[in-house]
């Protein structure tokens, strides 16, 4: 055996953070589903006011009780986690183009562009993304709070991006490239494309999980979803005044949030208490 | 060092005129609108930009004050709810950190971790007022910041409870948030460090294993928690935002938060450049700090 395949040893084909990214993909499914199907599993319409008396611990009638108005926790649940799988989907979508896509871009452009762009991202990262996320919506309206969860995330991905394309582009096979008279427009490509093949769907999650707290947390404090389109976020806050006597009514909707996050950090392969 | 601790000065002074910048940017939406579009726009960002170079940051749109006395009167109480956060996240932070370099340790408790972490701020802050209500019975209406050192000074037992029992559960939702960002730095530089080659070396010495950690381990986890300070200062500041708001705490953020509300800007502009200016001095301290420790450098 030589040296070097001594120190090569083949990684194993399954491995413990594979299987936890696996378990965070198929939880997310599942919740795809579940929303796909919410209007069918709910026993309810949205916002259905007097459903049952108000306020009833979960039973066998009302499985996850009902809240201060009577409506179905259950079907509330069921109703919130669309809206807020929904908008955090489309939050997503922002961070991944205007963080990763274009962090990524902005690290080959020419005559140091792309610092400029980097150090405007790192004094926007240098702010809270919820308290940006807040500015965004009170500067254009609270409809396009996906938007502005995105916008507000996405300085986060474009420095980490921007720094893995800086990375690429001082690696052997670049300075290869170049040498051999590849134009840096076809390397970009390349990396592009190896880099979101490779990594696409962890971009995608982790970018889910920071958008779903952000989103979630701008409800909680009243600058995001309205009635009738509550989201998990606002249900919380609307359960504030009667979750000391009825825990259910703040319970069940915060379990719902936590599950999805979670899943959204399981399969985006985060350390424990890495920031999303 | 000398050198780095230019380069990084000169970066941090880049970074201040960004976030001024920045806020002269979103105090200009306090201007009247005008003819001229972007032309406009771009005139009253520099004329506001010219405005907070001359330490002028305008008034608020509400109650007419000063927008710095504003801010000045309510960024104390933020910065002391962060500080306070900031010994609760050291405190959990760094023996959580140990423990969970341990292999063992870690697997066992990863779970527990994730689910931990997948809860947002305001779940975790609702629940330690639920436990505090059902549990210990304590005063949900018990609401805003104490002045702990006049209760201290007082004697008085019932004074210095309340005044613990309000700081208690901002400051450990904050704290919370910030042990996070602590553990896994921590958790992340002994990783490193174990398995450095220069270990063996020194120990071969005849160095004991205890002497090269309290010699070299130590100064170099200690380094990647402040190479991570710009961090862990962010999640400090983006939870105490949401501690103030569910426990009534009288500081900037929500300040911050009814400004936006209300359309203040000038007063937003304003936090919103506090909250930079000091993550970024975090960040500026923090890489200092770990290059003078051990040599690491954080953000190249």
């Amino acid at each position: 055996m030589s040296v070097v395949s001594a120190h090569e040893a083949p990684a194993p084909a399954i491995t413990l953070g594979g299987v936890i990214r696996a378990v965070g993909f198929i939880g997310l499914g599942a919740i795809g589903v579940t929303v796909g199907l919410s209007e069918v599993l709910a026993r309810a319409p949205a916002d259905t006011i007097d459903f049952g008396p108000p306020l009833i611990a979960p039973s066998i009638h009302f499985p996850l009780g009902t809240d201060v108005l009577g409506r179905d926790m259950l079907s509330e649940t069921l109703h919130a986690l669309a809206v807020t799988v929904t908008n955090a989907g489309l939050a997503a979508i922002v961070v991944v183009v205007a963080g990763g896509l274009a962090g990524f871009i902005a690290a080959r452009l020419p005559y140091r562009i792309g610092f400029v762009l980097r150090g405007i991202a790192g004094i926007l990262g240098a702010i809270p993304a919820l308290l940006l996320a807040i500015l965004f919506i009170g500067l254009a309206s609270r409809g396009l709070a996906p938007l502005a969860a995105g916008l507000a995330v996405a300085p986060l991905g474009f420095t980490r991006a921007f720094d893995r394309a800086r990375a690429l582009g001082q690696s052997r096979h670049a300075e290869f490239a170049r040498a051999t008279g590849i134009s840096p427009g076809a390397l970009l490509r390349r990396d592009l494309t190896y880099e979101f093949r490779d990594s696409f769907l962890s971009i995608a999650a982790r970018a889910l999980a920071a958008v779903t707290i952000v989103l979630s947390t701008v409800s909680f404090l009243g600058y995001g979803a309205t009635p009738p389109h509550r989201d998990l976020g606002l249900m919380i806050a609307a359960a504030r005044d009667v979750y000391f006597d009825a825990w259910w009514t703040a319970a069940v909707p915060a379990a719902a949030l936590a599950l999805f996050i979670l899943c959204a950090r399981l399969a985006a392969g985060l350390d424990e208490g890495e920031r999303a | 060092m000398w050198r780095f601790g230019l380069r990084r000065a000169g970066r941090f002074a880049l970074g201040l005129l960004g976030a001024i910048l920045m806020a002269a940017v979103v105090a200009a939406q306090a201007a009247p609108p005008g003819k001229g579009g972007v032309s406009h726009f771009i005139g009253t960002v520099l004329s506001r930009l010219g405005e907070f170079v001359r330490f002028d940051f305008g008034s608020s749109a509400i109650t007419a004050a000063s927008a710095a006395q504003e801010v000045a009167q309510r960024l104390p109480a933020t910065l002391e709810l962060v500080a306070a956060g900031a010994l609760v996240a050291a405190l959990i932070g760094i023996p959580l950190g140990i423990v969970l370099s341990i292999g063992r340790a870690s697997r066992a408790a990863a779970p527990l971790i994730q689910i931990v972490a997948a809860a947002p701020v305001f779940c975790a802050a609702l629940a330690l007022l639920w436990l505090s209500v059902q549990v210990l019975h304590w005063d949900a209406q018990l609401q805003g910041a104490p002045d702990l050192w006049s209760a201290l000074a007082s004697g008085h037992g019932a004074a210095i409870r309340d005044a613990f029992r309000l700081l208690a559960l901002p400051a450990l939702t904050v704290g919370a948030a910030g042990a996070a960002g602590v553990q896994l730095a921590l958790r992340r530089a002994a990783n490193e460090s174990r398995d450095a080659p220069y270990r063996r070396g020194l120990r071969m010495m005849g160095l004991t294993p205890f002497e090269v950690d309290r010699l070299y381990l130590v100064p170099q986890v200690l380094a990647g928690v402040l190479a991570n300070l710009g961090e862990i200062a962010l999640s400090l500041f983006s939870a105490a935002a949401v501690a103030e708001w569910v426990f009534g705490w009288p500081g900037a953020a929500v300040l911050f938060l009814k400004s936006v509300a209300l359309h203040d800007w000038s007063v937003v502009a304003l936090v919103l450049f506090a909250f930079a200016a000091i993550t970024l001095f975090a960040e500026f301290v923090g890489s200092l700090g770990a290059r003078a420790l051990a040599g690491i450098e954080a953000n190249p």
